[in-house]
């Protein structure tokens, strides 16, 4: 707040003129300038270090060398970066830290010519010199000793001989060639507080370790690879990618797999991932990723298993076709199920545009409104409900969560699921925020949080009822009355039971809710995905109201999938169009049907759960999965399947062709993520030869099916149809003088038949149903709760 | 053991820092050493990672990661002990007891150290086993005077 009122300060710089900010150190101001100051340890963001010592400039009227990483800027200072004194001690500092690094190839004089005659002999175990180091080309010690024309080292090189780990899942640790910059300790404790990494021993013994030498996985690390992204040399590096060699193109593009939807850098070198991290040369201020991010999208990529030709089942065996002739092949199946007949389930991370034309596929075409997403909310209408409350009281930004003094995170896993939202927590309880946290186990999050309540499982309801009683405690409004009417119909003495949980805790939650100024509430599976999730969403929203009446409250719904709002928003959806139209609305029918300039129907359409139960006889009988749905058997019953996936999996046996999918990292495409920003995903690498984007593939088997308005030609042409069609403006206003009018909340029915064979468990991390645990076997390594945790947690309830 | 560990936390601060390494002296002087429960304790006092807590201790050659044997032994390794073979005394202990120094033998019998200086050089090379010095070591009277110990 008060960074806004810091004055401007001028200085000089090797005789140029820099204006920052009061505060601003040598460093920053320099780089404003565009002036190059060597750095080892110095990472953008993080408090100031000053440990390599080669920042050293000179400041006129003061003695001795200042480090410009830790110095802050005067009016009127002098500053010197570059003199032959400089440079001469720059190197000796860099002589010292080669000292305990292998250099002979760094400050060797053939080190130009060498590399055409040491191809084969790179992959060795023991890293003595560049040429057999996974970093070779893309190493700030490399750069370094170009700067400063290093051509010798005097001292003798110490190799301290320490077995490289090689048992971790995702990267290998060599620490013969750590320099101690202390990047990777600082990153982990002080950005991601995973609390892992510590300097051990002193002296020359000093060493990046963990405590007692325990693995990373025991010592409790997430692998979210921000120690991998910030390392200056070899000493950690991926095992993906770790000998395809410098990459020659970066891309930014969006992570589709959970809905915070992180900015990412895929560096790529022809058409293969190299890694997902930083460009050369911005290591020192990485994107921060979580470990399906930063890991997973190369791996499922890559995937040997992975399917790249159309797949057409003839006598029970899979015959490889040929684009055009599996697009032929099911546009004349399709043809003979039009109507009621036919359903198409998606997938939440699909994007914007393949939804869209999913959707309107199903309901143009196919003449039907089956049409719905893998892994729905446990109530159908609750994406829409969120999308009318988001519309009155827009989500937070992730970054605000930071800002806020309080936090109430409820019935959310989120270091496993959101770790992105989690270290945004995290940062907020170390600079002293109010944490409360709320779930049916005890987890991570309550490491980070004042005050960890634990309450039965499936009661998250009446857990939000007992807190809305509280609040309503000497309230004398307008909306506690109607509120306090609604909650007539609750016998709250009996809750406290019911749920497991303490007054005082309950007490403690609401005290600290009315007494602080900015609340962020955040909700996760526990409350979304369980059945009854809508009364849990009245409760939530009937708390916000009451809180916002004195104070600022505002609500964040932490989606799984990156798209979820996105899809449900294009009409991936049985009950409405487009913009949440409803189906049953005959205004509606008539809107999508002159926009589209064709006849549609007004039935009723099923749930993706109620489509597979209804395969049989009159029901369902061709079906389009779009990813992958945990396979059942009533899928054999089906007359014609279509299954487009990434890899066969348990479901493909039932299907009758099979048709590649491009993910995320070869089609272009857009998302909305849970902070309803519109992302863009770039494709990183070209799909497989003849693989089309799914917006495609449809396009033409609706084309085959003289269907006239799939003439697309780019994903540009959908996205302008869809802006043409749904009010995207909607989704970003920032209207809140509406208000809200208080939900109610009833006595919860027992939902009959809440649709579970479709549900993938909130555990299973999935990539358009695909379970990545399968896929990639090492991230089992963090979907276990750690040992240690697991310890923990007796020992704090006893 | 684990109330004593509670006790010694009780009287400091929590949430701070500055308290860490009077509280590991503090376990230390009454257990030994510092168990690997004790770092887990600290940090959940002291809200700093274990990595950090354990860190500290290893940068300290006071604290001790191995609970004391029935008798220590202190190999010196001081200027005259070390040029009358006080090397050769330490390799040849270690093999006689199995450890190295810091560490303690499985049945608990001795636990092993180097000191620099034990202020009678005059003896070199000593030894010192609980409160006695050994004066004038040599490999070949290791085992004997190891066998006064029990």
């Amino acid at each position: 707040m008060s960074k806004a009122r810091l004055k401007n300060i001028t200085l000089t710089i090797d005789g140029k003129s820099v204006k920052v900010a009061q505060e601003s150190t040598i460093l920053h101001a320099a780089r404003k300038a565009g002036i190059y100051i060597p750095t080892l340890c110095f990472l953008d963001g993080l408090k100031n270090y000053g440990g390599c010592r080669l920042c050293m400039v000179e400041v006129k009227n003061t003695h001795n060398f200042q480090t410009a990483c830790t110095t802050p800027v005067f009016q009127g200072m002098e500053v010197t970066t570059k003199s032959s004194g400089l440079q001469n001690l720059r190197r000796e500092i860099l002589e010292l830290i080669l000292s305990e690094h292998p250099f002979t190839c760094l400050v060797c004089k053939d080190k130009g010519e060498c590399q055409e005659f040491m191809h084969t002999t790179r992959k060795v175990s023991v890293t003595t010199g560049c040429n057999f180091c996974t970093s070779n080309g893309d190493c700030e010690l490399q750069d370094l000793v170009d700067y400063l024309e290093l051509k010798e080292v005097k001292f003798p090189w110490i190799y301290r001989n320490i077995a490289p780990v090689k048992d971790n899942p995702f990267y290998e640790l060599d620490y013969n060639l750590c320099i101690l910059c202390g990047r990777c300790v600082r990153v982990c404790n002080e950005e991601r507080y995973s609390e892992v990494l510590a300097f051990v021993q002193r002296g020359n013994k000093t060493l990046v370790g963990t405590a007692f030498n325990e693995s990373q996985l025991e010592a409790g690390c997430e692998y979210c690879g921000a120690c991998v992204d910030v390392c200056p040399t070899g000493s950690i590096s991926e095992k993906m990618g770790s000998w395809v060699g410098i990459p020659d193109r970066s891309t930014k593009t969006t992570c589709t797999f959970c809905a915070v939807a992180c900015t990412m850098n895929v560096n790529t070198k022809g058409n293969r991932i190299v890694n997902i991290g930083p460009k050369k040369g911005e290591r020192t201020e990485p994107l921060q990723l979580c470990v399906r991010g930063k890991f997973i999208p190369g791996d499922i990529v890559h995937h040997p298993e992975r399917i790249t030709m159309p797949l057409i089942k003839k006598a029970d065996k899979w015959i490889e076709a040929s684009w055009g002739e599996a697009i032929t092949f099911i546009a004349q199946n399709l043809d003979k199920y039009r109507g009621n007949h036919f359903g198409l389930i998606g997938s939440a991370q699909d994007s914007l545009e393949n939804s869209y034309i999913l959707q309107k596929f199903t309901r143009k075409t196919m003449q039907s409104n089956n049409v719905d997403l893998l892994n729905a909310f446990g109530e159908k209408g609750l994406v829409q409900k969120i999308h009318d409350h988001y519309s009155v009281c827009p989500p937070p930004m992730i970054d605000d969560i930071t800002s806020a003094n309080t936090l109430f995170v409820i019935g959310s896993d989120c270091s496993l699921t959101h770790p992105i939202i989690e270290n945004r927590i995290r940062k907020a309880f170390k600079q002293g925020k109010q944490v409360l946290a709320a779930n049916t186990l005890f987890n991570r999050t309550a490491y980070f949080s004042n005050h960890f309540i634990v309450y039965q499982p499936g009661e998250e309801y009446h857990f939000l009822l007992l807190l809305l009683s509280e609040l309503l405690k000497g309230k004398n409004s307008k909306t506690s009355k109607q509120i306090s009417k609604y909650l007539k119909n609750f016998d709250i003495s009996n809750l406290l039971d019911q749920c497991g949980v303490a007054s005082k805790d309950i007490e403690k939650l609401s005290n600290t809710l009315q007494n602080s100024e900015n609340i962020i509430i955040i909700a996760g599976d526990g409350v979304l995905k369980t059945s009854g999730s809508l009364h849990n969403l009245n409760a939530l929203i009937d708390i916000q109201l009451l809180i916002n009446e004195q104070k600022d409250c505002r609500m964040m719904y932490l989606f799984d999938e990156g798209n979820r709002y996105g899809s449900s928003l294009m009409g991936m959806h049985p009950d409405h169009f487009g913009g949440f139209d409803k189906v049953s609305d005959p205004s509606s029918v008539k809107k999508w049907s002159e926009n589209w300039n064709c006849k549609l129907s007004s039935n009723k359409g099923s749930s993706g759960d109620e489509m597979v139960r209804n395969i049989s006889g009159d029901g369902i009988k061709a079906l389009f999965v779009m990813g992958d749905i945990p396979p059942h058997k009533n899928l054999s019953g089906l007359k014609f399947f279509v299954q487009q996936n990434m890899f066969l999996t348990g479901t493909s046996k039932y299907a009758d062709v099979f048709l590649p999918m491009s993910s995320f990292m070869e089609a272009e495409g857009r998302i909305i993520n849970l902070e309803q920003k519109l992302k863009n995903i770039v494709p990183a690498i070209k799909p497989a030869k003849g693989n089309k984007p799914s917006w495609k593939v449809i396009s033409e088997i609706a084309h085959l099916m003289s269907e006239p308005g799939f003439n697309y030609r780019k994903a540009k042409d959908i996205l302008s149809e869809i802006r043409l069609f749904i009010d995207f403006t909607e989704v970003a206003s920032s209207d809140r003088s509406t208000g809200v009018q208080p939900l109610g909340t009833k006595a919860r029915e027992k939902t009959e038949g809440y649709p579970v064979s479709l549900t993938i468990a909130p555990d299973q991390l999935h990539y358009m149903g695909n379970i990545l645990t399968d896929l990639v076997p090492d991230l089992k390594a963090i979907s276990m709760t750690p040992e240690a945790l697991q310890k923990t947690e007796t020992e704090n309830n006893g | 053991m684990k109330d004593t560990i509670d006790t010694i936390l009780k009287q400091y601060p929590v949430n701070d820092r500055g308290s860490l390494i009077p509280m590991l002296q503090g376990v230390q002087k009454q257990e030994g050493y510092i168990s690997k429960e004790a770092v887990v304790k600290i940090s959940r006092h002291l809200r700093v990672s274990r990595g950090t807590v354990y860190g500290v201790t290893t940068f300290y050659s006071q604290f001790k990661f191995n609970p004391p044997g029935r008798n220590s032994i202190k190999i010196c390794l001081g200027t005259a002990c070390h040029v009358q073979g006080g090397d050769f005394l330490l390799n040849a202990l270690q093999l006689e007891i199995g450890i190295k120094p810091g560490e303690t033998t499985e049945d608990g019998r001795f636990d092993l150290e180097r000191v620099a200086c034990l202020g009678c050089c005059a003896i070199a090379p000593v030894m010192m086993i609980n409160k006695n010095i050994h004066s004038h070591m040599s490999v070949i009277k290791i085992r004997q005077v190891l066998s006064n110990y029990a």
